[in-house]
């Protein structure tokens, strides 16, 4: 531990200032609140506030970014933003160093996020022990009040003098560079500081009523008492507060911001907050969390299990912002977890205690490319009235490489991407397949253009189909509507191999003979000695000519006799159909283990970051598409 | 030979107004200025309103004058709670005023006046056919707006202006950065006043004699605060408007007009330059000797240059406001400003001069700081009468003309006003009660 | 081909016309992708013949019905400009107000020939196909719809309140400071400007799709407002809103 005097730290502060290598950032006052922001001069820095406004993961996550320019006057081409400029943030606390490191985590997870640590890597994070702590912090119950980690450096106030811990050499060194006059702490400022830090943990104003590690065995049981969160969010105003200043919220959205002559432009991306109502509405129209208590509900899992399964920490650090900035006062999680543990008890639950600390593997390999590859459509084959088949190819010569039932983000660029399943089998070359329904902006946009027309592509995402697994199986293919696109990969991949399967169905079902998907195709197959295809209709108009099976897709299943033990049923089709089908599968005594399916949610990054299409504890987009049945069939949100 | 000229929904002014004139055989059988626009009985909307809230609703008025109409609401209010703001904040405020004078003058002369100078239907062609004159005048216009923006925290409705002074103000940084636009501006202003000194002999040499009315004050060319003058009568306080404008219905007109001395009068960028010559600034009198614009000047048509003049005053004199404020220090406020305030019961009327000339709000609140009246007079229905008058004065002494030409002139005499004739019946009396 | 716009107005104060002619540089490079070919307020030509109809202001008059109906014949796209067109905005104040009393004041017994109801959107009267909302309309706002509509886009249109905006910008809260604001059940997309200038949401981009309007007006009153007040904070831009729901 170190010494210096205020008058030494101002001028610390004031020589990294003139120094102008550095954005010198600090906490400053605002209205009668406190906020980080640039610093002008070492008087405007108030490491006495309780709590800011946003926390400082604003620097490393903006509210607002651009991920890359575009401009299309000549041809494409796209540039990301620049290198971050050194930064240096000035009075973090304990709690807000914590949740950076969370979002640490959060954002190297699977693939890194440049943007983040491209600025998270040029800062140096000073902390400052609170002084005063906010009435709503919780911070000392979480684990987060006092740390010895996450900090470059830290400060302990003791009255006319900083103490310093250094936390990491790029500490040491900023000091050594900018502060005069600091000296070795004497044993009495190290008892100071230490009774200063002990102080902190008696400021909380907030009680649990029992420790928070039990949270997470607490919710296991809470998903379903649907009373007790339409009770607590009845007043909810589903204005985002709360998870807009969450220091450990991540969700974003990604947008395409054209300028007026339509041809330049930048992909950004914004905050996002899953408890705003648009969240997990999908093009369709169809909104997976509708409802404001089903949002509500989702925060508090997110926050208090799915990230606690995902990466064994609790994504709360107790700073009381979601509380102070909740009008109806309904958003403190101290309030919300000690009725539950209440009401738990009263229903007579036995003692509850912590859960086990689920084995974190956090896997991490190169980084997030936002930046699409330029793609042009080589053909297009108008299927249906709303559906059309497009073959498109890399510019730059590569393959896609992509497994069955993976997909990629298309982009039409002023429009924006969207998520579209691969539809050709990987065992064709040079070009792939993209089976387009027009239904949001960007699939109504793809729809207009042309052959030879420039499209961008990222990806493939996903995990696809586990191929290995299914050779030597027998195979059923139960398709509804759209679901025949992504299954088409796979089945035709089946085909090129067939001799490494057995016994392969393929059952089709749409509304009319109109909406008939790769019609020609289907009705090769029906020539074939090794497929047993069959299709069914809803309902065939009178002016129509349909010799088929008429009904749903699920009429199909009792034509057909199959081993439910070696058969393996890939489903795909559009929500409501699989339960169903699955109900079906089950009284013909298929095993959960050997039904899998595609599943469609509001894919935005494809890689386990935006929180779109989050269900439960899975991210659609990383995690699936693909999922075996008795993977998710305890997930409420799957099905 | 017999002509009936109709000119419905004239273009290029703010509202609806249609021109009906039938000549035969030489007379003038009828000539008939009438105002169809929908009315919007603001007086009656904001009955029952509080105090924190009527100078956000009357900014809605007008959208061009929306921070004249807050700045009037503003002194009504403030003179009824008996609130007083700061020397400062009064500076700050006439800046204001001046940003929108400018906004709102360049707009009617570059874009609204300038194409029929140029014999075009509408600033679009000219863009094209003289870009390097309509570049300035929008340079000039955006330097207005971002004054605005920077004092009213936006163009139009502004946030920034409450009761009692700003919930926000510009750093004396932003200022200085302001005054450097201004005076860069002074040498596009200047080309501006050439291009339309080679345009002005278009403008209609004609005359009638009128009464003209605007604020006057001894030390300055006054806009934001004054006595009410007349070019017949003398001055009085603002309170006594009632004496001034007396308002009356005429049919066909959902808005109603006003007379005083005579038949009508004239309020106005005209009505100020001839009532307060002598306070202009040096640049902008010189501007005016350069049209031979001098007082009394009974020719409508010269209000388009007595607004460029304006232009040149508004500029140079916040040139001057800024050097005053930074010479006294500017002092910052807190954020999210909120002046304390005594709710009382009492009446207040505020006067301003707004680019259309001069407006008046007159309100009543009860104890409890809601709105029990409420009377705005509207520069624009103060000009019906007197533009009603000039065109009957003026078709005689045109009549021999064709028929386009006439409808040309007499259009170009309407635009002249800079008429806001949405203005003008959003305000509808609501008398008695 | 460039497609062909036209602006029309109504009961209202032609602010938001105007902030499209306060585009400055903007307008010059929005008349390279589109031809206006009628503009009262800035143009003497006028033709019926357009794709994209810009109507600002309000139905106040039956009279106006048919106008309306004429621009919805005549246009492919109607796109309501400000809050007048697309909520009803501050002219629905007068709706809470006995109108005929209010014009026999005014007009004595000439006031049946000033016919006038209630103050209405124009989707009140006819189909609308885009909305830019605001008293007055945000520039950057406006430019968005019109840049989707050039890229055949249905406009993204926020369906979440004001608070996220404000939140963004990291304001103090008006509740905070004692002050009361109807931000939570308002449509963003304004970039919470008035809050962002120390004050606070009016309201004036009307409603959100689903308000949680009871709880709002509860924290009013919670925080100190009469019934009254609080009921009179909703009606200042969402009159005729709430009266539809």
């Amino acid at each position: 531990m170190k010494i210096i005097s205020k008058k030494d730290f101002d001028d610390f502060i004031n020589a990294l200032i003139k120094d102008e290598s550095w954005n010198v950032i600090g906490v400053k006052s605002r209205g009668s609140k406190f906020a980080f922001g640039p610093l002008e001069n070492a008087q405007e820095l108030r490491l006495d506030y309780d709590v800011t406004l946003l926390p400082p993961k604003k620097y490393f996550f903006p509210q607002r970014e651009t991920l890359f320019t575009y401009d299309l006057s000549g041809g494409f081409s796209a540039k990301n933003p620049d290198e971050a400029k050194p930064m240096v943030i000035i009075g973090v606390h304990p709690y807000d160093i914590v949740a950076l490191l969370h979002m640490d985590e959060i954002f190297r997870e699977t693939k890194s996020d440049p943007y983040y640590f491209n600025k998270r890597k040029a800062s140096v994070i000073i902390g400052v022990n609170m002084q005063k702590m906010s009435k709503w912090n919780f911070s000392a119950y979480m684990g987060c009040a006092v740390i010895d980690y996450g900090y470059d450096l830290m400060l302990t106030d003791l009255g006319n003098r900083y103490a310093i811990n250094t936390g990491s050499q790029k500490g040491e060194q900023l000091l050594a560079k900018y502060a005069k006059n600091v000296t070795p702490a004497l044993a009495r400022d190290i008892q100071i500081a230490g009774q200063k830090k002990r102080e902190i943990l008696s400021l909380s104003q907030q009680k649990f009523d029992f420790p928070p590690e039990f949270i997470p065995e607490l919710l296991k049981d809470s998903y379903s008492n649907s009373s007790f969160w339409e009770r607590h969010s009845e007043k909810c105003l589903a204005c985002g507060s709360c998870v807009l200043v969450c220091p450990t919220c991540y969700c974003f959205d990604v947008k395409d911001n054209p300028d007026i002559s339509l041809e330049h432009g930048e992909r950004i991306r914004t905050w996002d907050g899953c408890l705003l109502e648009d969240f997990a509405k999908i093009a369709s129209g169809e909104n997976f969390r509708a409802t404001r208590p089903t949002r509500y509900r989702h925060r508090y899992f997110k926050k208090g299990k799915y990230l606690f399964d995902r990466f064994g920490f609790i994504s709360c650090v107790g700073c009381g912002r979601c509380s102070s900035n909740c009008l109806p006062n309904i958003a403190n999680p101290v309030d919300l977890f000690n009725d539950m543990y209440n009401e738990s008890l009263n229903n007579g639950a036995q003692a509850i205690t912590a859960t086990t600390h689920p084995e974190v593997n956090i896997q991490t390999e190169g980084n997030i490319d936002y930046v699409p590859k330029l793609a042009t459509i080589t053909k297009k084959v108008p299927m249906t009235l709303s559906e059309t088949l497009f073959e498109v190819k890399l510019d730059d010569g590569t393959e896609l490489g992509h497994k069955p039932g993976q997909f990629v983000e298309v982009s039409v660029f002023g429009i924006g991407e969207a998520p579209i399943s691969l539809s050709s089998s990987p065992t064709v070359k040079g070009a792939f397949e993209l089976c387009v329904r027009k239904l949001g902006n960007v699939t109504t946009r793809l729809h207009k253009l042309n052959v030879g027309d420039k499209i961008g592509i990222r990806g493939p995402f996903g995990n696809g189909f586990d191929v290995d697994s299914l050779k030597g199986k027998d195979l059923l293919f139960i398709a509804g509507g759209l679901g025949i696109a992504p299954l088409r990969s796979l089945f035709n991949y089946v085909l090129a191999s067939r001799n490494d399967f057995g016994r392969v169905f393929l059952l089709y079902g749409c509304k009319e003979p109109k909406e008939i998907l790769f019609g020609e195709e289907l009705a090769a197959l029906s020539l074939r000695e090794d497929v047993d295809f069959r299709s069914t209709v809803n309902f065939c108009p009178e002016n129509e000519v349909w010799t088929g099976n008429i009904g749903v897709i699920t009429t199909l299943i009792p034509q057909i006799s199959f081993d439910p033990e070696k058969t393996i049923a890939v489903l795909c089709g559009p929500p409501v159909m699989y339960k169903f089908v699955i109900a079906d599968l089950k009284a013909k005594n298929m095993p959960d283990e050997n039904i899998v399916m595609s599943l469609e949610r509001r894919m935005k990054c494809g890689v386990g970051k935006c929180g779109h299409c989050q269900i439960n504890q899975i991210y659609v987009c990383k995690d699936g598409p693909v999922f075996n049945y008795s993977k998710i069939k305890g997930v409420p949100e799957a099905l | 030979m017999s002509k009936e000229i109709n000119v419905h929904h004239i273009t290029r002014v703010e509202g609806h107004g249609n021109i009906n004139v039938v000549i035969n055989n030489g007379t003038v059988e009828r000539c008939e200025w009438a105002i169809p626009e929908a009315p919007r009985f603001f007086e009656a909307m904001v009955v029952g309103r509080s105090w924190n809230e009527l100078h956000h609703i009357t900014s809605r008025i007008c959208g061009i004058c929306s921070i004249g109409h807050t700045l009037a609401s503003l002194k009504a209010t403030e003179a009824a709670l008996g609130i007083k703001i700061s020397e400062q904040d009064l500076k700050l405020r006439k800046l204001a005023l001046h940003a929108e004078n400018m906004q709102s003058h360049l707009l009617h002369v570059g874009f609204l006046v300038l194409p029929d100078l140029m014999a075009v239907g509408s600033v679009i062609p000219l863009a094209s056919s003289h870009p390097a004159e309509v570049k300035t005048v929008l340079k000039l216009h955006r330097i207005a707006n971002e004054m605005s923006n920077l004092l009213c925290g936006r163009t139009t409705h502004p946030q920034r202006l409450i009761p009692g002074g700003f919930s926000k103000i510009p750093t004396a940084k932003e200022l200085a950065a302001l005054r450097s636009k201004l005076m860069d501006a002074v040498p596009s202003l200047e080309a501006v006043a050439k291009l339309i000194k080679g345009l002005a002999g278009k403008l209609p040499d004609f005359k009638r004699e009128t009464e003209f009315i605007a604020l006057t004050d001894p030390n300055e060319y006054a806009l934001y605060d004054g006595r009410i003058a007349s070019s017949d009568t003398g001055s009085a306080p603002a309170r006594e408007y009632l004496a001034y404008t007396n308002e009356y219905i005429v049919p066909h007109s959902t808005a109603k007009w006003a007379k005083h001395a005579r038949e009508s009068y004239m309020v106005g960028a005209l009505a100020r330059v001839n009532i307060n010559y002598s306070k202009l600034s040096p640049m902008a009198k010189e501007t005016a000797e350069m049209f031979g614009l001098a007082p009394v000047c009974h020719n409508p048509f010269m209000n388009n240059i007595a607004q460029l003049v304006e232009t040149v005053h508004s500029v140079e004199d916040s040139i001057k406001l800024i050097n005053e404020l930074e010479a006294d220090g500017l002092v910052p406020q807190p954020d999210y400003n909120k002046p304390e305030i005594k709710v009382k019961a009492g009446s207040g009327v505020g006067a301003v001069e707004v680019p259309r000339g001069i407006l008046f709000h007159d309100y009543t609140y009860n104890d409890k700081g809601i709105c029990t009246r409420a009377n705005c007079v509207i520069p624009t229905n103060q000009n019906h009468g007197n533009i009603s008058l000039d065109m009957k004065a003026l078709v005689p002494q045109i009549i021999e003309k064709s028929k386009s030409e006439i409808e040309l002139t007499l259009e170009m005499l309407v635009r002249a006003y800079d008429p806001c004739i949405s203005c003008s019946t959003h305000v509808v009396k609501v008398n008695g009660n | 081909m460039k497609p062909k716009v036209a602006f029309f107005d109504f009961a209202g104060c032609e602010g938001d016309q105007l902030q499209v002619a306060n585009l400055e540089e903007d307008l010059l490079a929005l008349l390279g992708q589109v031809e206006v070919v009628s503009f009262r307020e800035v143009m003497k030509e006028h033709s019926d013949n357009y794709d994209i109809a810009f109507v600002e202001g309000s139905c106040t008059r039956l009279q106006d019905e048919d106008r309306l109906k004429q621009i919805r014949k005549n246009a492919k796209i109607v796109v309501a400009l400000g809050s007048c067109a697309a909520i009803g905005g501050i002219n629905s104040l007068r709706n809470y107000k006995d109108l005929d009393s209010v014009k026999k004041t005014v007009y004595g017994d000439q006031a049946k020939l000033f016919d006038s109801y209630a103050a209405r959107p124009i989707d009140a009267v006819i189909p609308v196909d885009a909305y830019v909302y605001g008293c007055p309309i945000d520039r950057d706002d406006f430019l968005h719809v019109v840049k989707s509509l050039l890229l055949g886009k249905k406009p993204e249109t926020p369906t979440y309140p004001v608070c996220v905006e404000c939140k963004k910008n990291e304001n103090v809260c008006a509740f905070e400071r004692g002050q009361f604001c109807v931000g939570p059940v308002t449509r963003a997309g304004c970039n919470s400007c008035c809050v962002n200038e120390g004050t606070i949401c009016w309201g004036c981009r009307g409603l959100v799709d689903n308000p949680n309007e009871n709880s709002h007006k509860e924290v009013l009153i919670k925080y100190g407002l009469t019934v009254d007040d609080a009921i009179g904070k909703f009606r200042l831009y969402f009159g005729w809103q709430e009266a539809k729901r």
